[in-house]
């Protein structure tokens, strides 16, 4: 057999843009109409890739029209609600007083964010409160995006995963990328990076179906590469060992539940919680936004499962329903369906939560300027869980700024380093021409056991210290072994090797984090520590983890 | 195994292998009807069957994803006791 090697591209830019999703387009737009020459590159392509693939339905959002001139008051909601706790005051302020300005332009570019030529609010939020997420039909948006970003001259390169960052003594000067389509490496050099891979996927079992990898909650493929690369290039990550897990239909996991207008019942049509007894568009229930164990609860009680239930919806609402559903990317949802007669106004939707599959709110840090703590790297987006609305306003921020650092850094392209990359090849080149050995697959599934049990739902110090032996021993035999017999295979094998570099981080931090907090459950600390309410940073100095504590007002 | 593709109408236009971000359908060639190499890592987004210029491409959405609903003639039974 010919011995397979790696050919080589080279693409001078400005700006890069690692990952063309809701932010990494936003970016591209922004920088390229601030001048810059832009570049994306995108590991599937743009116009149906990440997390808003098919569509998105909610828009976090300060409407001075609606809300009045004050924007605290939605900044308090903001505080209390699902990701208050990463962000300080003057970020979320920022992020509210800028999402109007994306609001309108999104719907200037044609994603419509009206209904019926006015705004209607929805989903995440209780009764009496304050709402401040729109509903929006998101649908087309990645196509919207995609065409804005190539009317403003932005070059758009699908099909390649970026995989290592090129640094100069602390300074970032562009990426490594590898087609997923064919044997080719493309070195990225630019002024200016932006990282908007979007969230950290796959690190543990699938959402509610173990054995089937792929029905993940958001897009699968979003394996962490950002955070992984940003680690291994020198700069902060933040919070990575406090997880979320979200809940919905059982077991169709990437319908999550924020656009079901129901009442989550019990087996005997008893409302499990306490917020709403009629179904509604306004607020679905929003039990689970405060409550997300409720479905554990209830099992562990003799009382589960419980059900979505639309029984009571009027007609009209429904349609309504159907069309959020729609428009938040849910038509193969929506098919299944029709196709088992699924009315769930008739039938219960049995509901769940989506256990198994954790996965880290926290990531790259980056300031309201989309800036993290290496010069010419910005993130956005999932990078640090933000929604859409929050991909949207920073992605903007973080364009604007990153053309502004790529034109008055004064650096010219540099040399790149070859020994980063000729490494790189090295070990992609072993993986391409290995015959035997494990597939990515085999090292996947092995992550998430070990990820599930020893960092999954319930950690002790005990757990994290056997888990991380196991773990460096995987990453070992993945990286000595692992065989991809195409360029998708190798893909997915980088993304295994991306995904244990943050899955050793998890353990780090979450070992650090000596206490309880959110989902973050230590079975040897048991109870929230009020000093521990704190950011807590881990970034790699002289080859070796290193963990800071912060103020959350820190900057 | 989703997605699944007609052949008898599939215009092998390579719309659906463009879509998919799992690039379930790698290995497809141009003109060529599409083929479905890597099924396990379909993501049930639906991009490929919303790009079909000739609605040749349909979910087969897998039994373990299969959505569960409580009869209706339980749930009447109980919600004309409790009125
Ligand atoms: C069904 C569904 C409904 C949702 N509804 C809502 C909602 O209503 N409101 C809300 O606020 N949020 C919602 N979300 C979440 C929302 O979609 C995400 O928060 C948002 O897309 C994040 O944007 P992003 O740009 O950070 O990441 P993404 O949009 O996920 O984009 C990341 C991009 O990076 C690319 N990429 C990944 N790795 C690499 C690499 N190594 N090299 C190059 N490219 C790479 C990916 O292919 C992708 O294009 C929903 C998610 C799902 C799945």
């Amino acid at each position: 057999m010919t011995r397979i090697t790696m050919k080589e591209r080279i693409v001078e830019t400005d700006v890069l843009c690692i990952g063309g999703g809701i932010a990494g387009l936003m970016a591209a737009t922004r920088a390229a109409e601030k001048g810059a020459r832009v570049t994306v590159a995108e590991k599937a392509d743009t116009r149906f890739s990440g997390s808003g693939a098919t569509g998105n339905d909610h828009f976090l959002c300060y409407l001075p029209e609606i809300h009045g001139t004050d924007v605290e008051p939605i900044v308090n909601e903001f505080q209390l609600g699902q990701q208050g706790s990463l962000r300080n005051r003057s970020f979320i302020r920022t992020w509210l007083l800028r999402s109007e300005e994306i609001i309108n332009l999104w719907d200037n570019w044609g994603i419509p964010m009206k209904f019926n030529g006015r705004y209607v609010f929805g989903g995440h939020a209780f009764p009496g409160n304050p709402m401040y997420h729109i509903h929006y039909a998101g649908k087309d948006q990645k196509r919207i995006l995609t065409r804005k970003a190539v009317e403003k001259g932005v070059e758009i390169i699908n099909r390649v995963a970026c995989y290592e960052l090129l640094t100069e003594e602390k300074r970032v000067t562009g990426a490594i990328g590898v087609n997923t389509r064919k044997d080719e490496l493309v070195i990225f050099k630019a002024n200016a990076v932006i990282l908007s891979t979007g969230s950290a996927i796959r690190l543990y079992p699938a959402s509610s179906t173990p054995a089937w990898m792929f029905n993940t909650r958001l897009s699968p493929t979003c394996v962490g590469d950002g955070r992984a690369m940003a680690y291994r290039a020198g700069a902060e990550l933040v919070n990575m060992e406090i997880p979320v897990f979200r809940c919905g239909p059982a077991y169709f996991a990437r319908a999550g539940k924020a656009t079901w207008a129901g009442v989550l019942r019990d087996t005997a049509g008893k409302p499990v919680g306490p917020f709403v007894t009629e179904p509604s568009n306004k607020y679905g229930d929003p039990v689970v936004d405060a409550y997300q164990d409720i479905f554990l609860d209830y099992k562990k009680s003799g009382r589960g499962p419980v059900y979505m239930d639309c029984q009571g919806l009027s007609d009209e609402d429904y349609q309504q329903m159907l069309y959020w559903l729609e428009n938040e990317g849910n038509v193969g949802l929506l098919d299944h369906l029709q196709e088992e007669s699924i009315d769930p106004r008739d039938k219960p939707v049995e509901f769940r939560s989506y256990h198994y599959e954790l996965f880290p709110r926290g990531g790259i840090y980056y300031d309201e300027d989309g800036a993290t703590s290496l010069t010419g790297l910005f993130a956005a987006g999932d990078e640090l869980f933000g929604g859409i609305s929050g991909a949207a306003v920073f992605g903007w921020l973080a364009g604007e700024k990153a053309a502004h650092h790529a034109r008055n850094s004064g650096s010219t392209l540099g040399a790149i380093d070859r020994i980063c990359i000729d490494t790189l090849k090295q070990n992609i080149e072993a993986m391409r021409n290995r015959s035997v050995g494990p597939g990515w697959k085999e090292a996947n599934i092995c992550l998430q056991q070990i990820m599930y049990d020893h960092t999954g739902e319930i950690r002790s110090e005990t757990l994290l210290n056997a888990g991380l032996a196991a773990l460096k021993r995987l990453k070992k035999k993945s990286r000595e072994g692992l065989i991809a017999t195409n360029p998708h295979e190798l893909n997915r094998c980088l993304e295994v090797l991306n995904l244990l570099d943050v899955g050793e981080l998890i353990l780090v931090a979450a070992e650090e984090r000596k206490e309880t907090r959110g989902k973050h459950i230590r079975s040897d600390y048991p109870f929230t520590n009020p000093q521990m309410s704190k950011l807590l940073m881990i970034f790699r100095e002289d080859g070796q983890h290193k963990t800071e504590w912060r103020s959350i007002d820190h900057q | 195994m989703p997605p699944v593709v007609n052949e008898e109408t599939c215009i092998g236009c390579g719309e659906c292998y463009d879509a998919c971000q799992s690039d379930v359908f790698y290995g497809s060639e141009n003109e060529e009807i599409s083929i479905v190499s890597y099924p396990d890592e379909c993501w049930h987004c639906n991009a490929c069957v919303s790009v079909c210029p000739t609605e040749s491409v349909k979910l087969r959405i897998p039994l373990p994803m299969m959505v569960l609903y409580q009869e209706r003639t339980v749930r009447s039974r109980e919600r004309s006791s409790r009125a």
